[in-house]
């Protein structure tokens, strides 16, 4: 018997890391990707491991699975994250009072903290601001974002899955009940089209997969949310350094190689493939910047760039809405079989998106496997290339 | 907006298949501040859907986005249009010479992965603190690295060994980054990659240009780092010689351990 | 290595004399191959004048009345050129891989390559002058 056969859309982390999942599950899996790997959002993450600190007020769910799913990564995947931990800092009597909220979430998300005094705080990252108040401790993390992918597709090709790059998704294929039977795409490296048949589709997308899902009348509620990122070319922190206080602009400072980003801002936008720079929004990423580390401000912007979240939204708008992830089989939301679509969430849980995607796949297909993935090591990101030649 | 828009004419090279490939050109109005990979993502986003390039990161940390820009090797996520055209000026993009073109502007990096695999080039390093500072590195102090784990300065974008002139020349030569990658990880006492670097393809097949330390976007300073390789290996040689041991005892030596 | 390049070695090689978009090490790279087929062609020259005078007083003669004129003492000069670039640089290019110099090998070479115009033109100076 042929092996249940998958499709899925999109080679950002969803998608890659759902292609390792189901291969090592058993699936035959093409992945249909119209740029290269984390050529969309997932490429232009600010590459941060997230402890969970920063939800555990406010989004408790996604802090508990950043929290372990961070813990997963540093094991299955450590060539690719400088796992040096972060701080919380409190800078004014506001932050202050946020300490109170921020311990007893943490402490209920199973989050990890230490408290330091300033001075403590000062001694190990010196060119924090020197009116720091209160630090915590958290086990942050900075990952690479576009060797993170490569290594769980990697990982998925050597167990046998396809990786279709730069080859755009048209049309899905739908049969005479509306159900979606396979995708029609188009190889841009060859400029020639083709169909290709599935048992099932997988549309993992990320801020895409409303545009996608429309394709065959189904209906997700995505709202992407683009923010801003300014890379600095010194490195002047050691570790992830985030404002003691509710998710807000430009309020995390992560190092990364011999820079620093700042990040992030939140807002909305219809057209996807092209998010400009705002040049106000590089402004507010200096100047918050500057609030956790003034020497910033003697530092160059050596990159600048925007990435659109994909974010659940029901009514709600920009922070507010819960970070955590979804997936919808349509045939329980829009009557129409063969299709699934997985968004939200957060770099950091990329590998439990995948879990869950991959147990829909099998309980719709009937297929008995257990997901491995928490336990087995990725591949070396340059596998992905060496299986090329 | 703060600064006026220029216009500028990207001449983008192209190819699909076995068709030959040709330039199209794309006027587009930018922001002299832009990066060069705007404009690029721009002309995919509202002029032509089938231009295929390498991005990810935008902000130098992933090497993807490596192309010529009026015949420079460029990282083009960090290059800013001021500093390669004018206001009316032309771009003329073009992909990374010394690899296999894939589509357009996306080229096969399969040789330099294979290869910075094979000398066991470190994605991470726990030891960051470097024996040397490169004249050429603006990118300042790197802080007190005792214990931290840091990825590695080099992000494998290639631009080096497009501007080499004898990789281009010889495709069996190793390659700047790849000997850079050999340097980094030390050849002290790994005889394997001593002899790789010893041998015809390695140190030795280098004719000093110098341009893998100019185009280096990540200062990685690849010249300097052959160089430095040479004079181990001299000294490596040197020291056989006096102690009369032929490669064959370190061998049995390193198999003993 | 699949298509890496199609084209002939040599016209693969024929892209090292192109300076265009590279640093002035590119230049001194090229300063190099080009003296070095110019040392060689000479060299090749050179034995054949000397076959040449084996073949009696006449024709050791007419050989002087040749590199007499203009045209071969200006070949001379530019021997003596070569001879001068080509080794300075080389002493640059073996000094840096010793390990010595490598990060001052811009500033290196434009030292040598004055040292070595000056040095040529001086020779020229004398050449024509005697």
């Amino acid at each position: 018997m042929s092996k249940p056969k998958v499709i899925i859309i999109g080679a950002g982390f969803t998608g890659v890391a759902t292609a390792h999942d189901l291969a090592l599950r058993g699936f035959d899996v093409v992945v249909v990707e119209r740029g290269e790997i984390a050529s969309g959002t997932s490429g232009r993450t600010h590459g941060v491991l997230h402890s969970g600190g920063r939800y555990a007020v406010s989004d408790q769910e996604s802090a508990v699975e950043c929290i372990d799913e961070n813990m997963i990564l540093r094991k299955i995947v450590p060539q690719v994250i400088e796992p040096n931990g972060g701080l919380f800092i409190a800078i004014d009597e506001s932050d202050l009072a946020y300490a109170e909220e921020f311990i007893e979430g943490c402490n209920a998300c199973h989050i990890p903290i230490q408290e330091l005094t300033a001075r403590q705080a000062l001694e190990m990252e010196p060119n924090l601001n020197p009116k720091v108040l209160a630090a915590f401790t958290v086990p942050d993390g900075t990952f690479d974002p576009l060797r993170l992918a490569l290594s769980f597709a990697a990982s998925a090709r050597k167990n046998g899955a396809r990786f279709r790059t730069y080859t755009e998704m048209e049309q899905l294929i739908i049969d005479g009940q509306g159900n979606v039977t396979g995708v029609k795409v188009w190889d841009r490296t060859t400029d020639t089209h083709e169909e290709i048949y599935a048992d099932l589709v997988v549309n993992a997308t990320g801020a895409w997969v409303g545009e996608i899902a429309s394709h065959a009348g189904a209906h997700v509620p995505i709202k992407p949310t683009p923010g801003v990122m300014v890379a600095f070319d010194q490195r002047l922190v050691q570790r992830v350094i985030n404002r003691l206080n509710k998710p807000g602009d430009g309020d995390i400072v992560l190092p990364q190689r011999r820079m620093m980003v700042v990040g992030t801002t939140s807002f909305e936008v219809t057209d996807l493939d092209y998010v400009p720079v705002v040049e106000d929004q590089v402004k507010i990423m200096l100047e918050r910047g500057e609030e956790l580390v003034p020497g910033i401000r003697k530092t160059n912007v050596r990159g600048a760039y925007m990435a659109t979240r994909p974010l659940i939204g029901g009514g709600s708008t920009g922070r507010s809405i819960a970070r955590t992830f979804k997936c919808f089989d349509h045939k329980e939301t829009d009557n129409i079989d063969g299709l699934v679509t997985i968004t939200g969430g957060k770099a950091t849980t990329l590998r439990a998106m995948a879990e869950k995607t991959a147990d829909v796949v099998c309980q719709k297909m009937g297929v008995q496997a257990v997901c491995t993935t928490k336990e087995v090591p990725l591949l070396s990101y340059r596998d992905y290339y060496l299986q090329n030649n | 907006m703060s600064t006026p828009k220029w216009v500028v004419t990207f001449q983008i090279y192209r190819k699909k298949g076995n068709a030959d490939p040709h330039f199209d050109e794309f006027k587009l109005e930018v922001s002299p501040d832009e990066y060069v990979l705007d404009g690029i993502e721009r002309v995919w986003a509202f002029h032509d859907r089938s231009l295929a390039f390498r991005h990810a990161c935008h902000h130098s940390t992933c090497g993807a986005c490596g192309m010529r820009v009026n015949g420079a090797e460029k990282l083009t996520c960090i290059t800013l249009i001021r500093d390669v055209t004018q206001d009316g000026g032309v771009l003329r993009i073009e992909p990374m010479r010394n690899f296999p073109v894939v589509s357009d502007l996306a080229v096969d990096m399969g040789i330099l992965y294979t290869r910075m695999e094979m000398v066991e080039h470190q994605p991470v390093n726990s030891d960051a603190k470097e024996a040397i500072q490169p004249e050429a590195r603006p990118a300042g102090p790197v802080g007190e690295e005792e214990d931290y784990i840091r990825l590695s300065d080099c992000i494998e974008c290639g631009l080096c060994i497009s501007a080499c002139p004898i990789s281009g020349s010889s495709p069996e030569y190793l390659g700047p980054a790849v000997l850079a990658g050999a340097h980094q990880h030390g050849i002290k006492g790994n005889e394997q990659l001593l002899k790789l670097v010893d041998s015809e393809d390695g140190v030795w097949r280098c004719h000093s240009a110098f341009e893998c330390t100019a185009v280096c976007p990540s200062f990685v300073e690849p010249g300097w780092r052959i160089m430095d390789l040479r004079k181990q290996v001299i000294g490596e040689r040197f020291k056989r010689l006096f102690r009369g041991s032929s490669p064959k005892i370190i061998d049995t030596m390193e198999a003993s351990k | 290595m699949t298509g890496v390049s199609k084209t002939s070695p040599l016209s693969r090689a024929a892209k090292w004399f192109d300076p265009r978009a590279r640093t002035i090490s590119t230049i001194g790279f090229i300063l190099n191959r080009i003296t070095a087929l110019g040392l060689s062609f000479y060299l090749f020259l050179h034995l054949i004048m000397l076959g040449q005078l084996a073949q009696g007083p006449q024709a050791y003669d007419g050989f002087l009345a040749t590199v007499h004129s203009p045209i071969f003492v200006f070949g001379e000069v530019l021997v003596i050129a070569a001879g001068f670039i080509h080794g300075l640089n080389g002493i640059r290019i073996a000094l840096n891989s010793f390990g010595v110099g490598a990060r001052y090998q811009k500033a290196t070479f434009l030292v040598l390559l004055s040292i070595a115009v000056i040095c040529s033109l001086i020779f020229a100076v004398r050449i024509f002058t005697v």
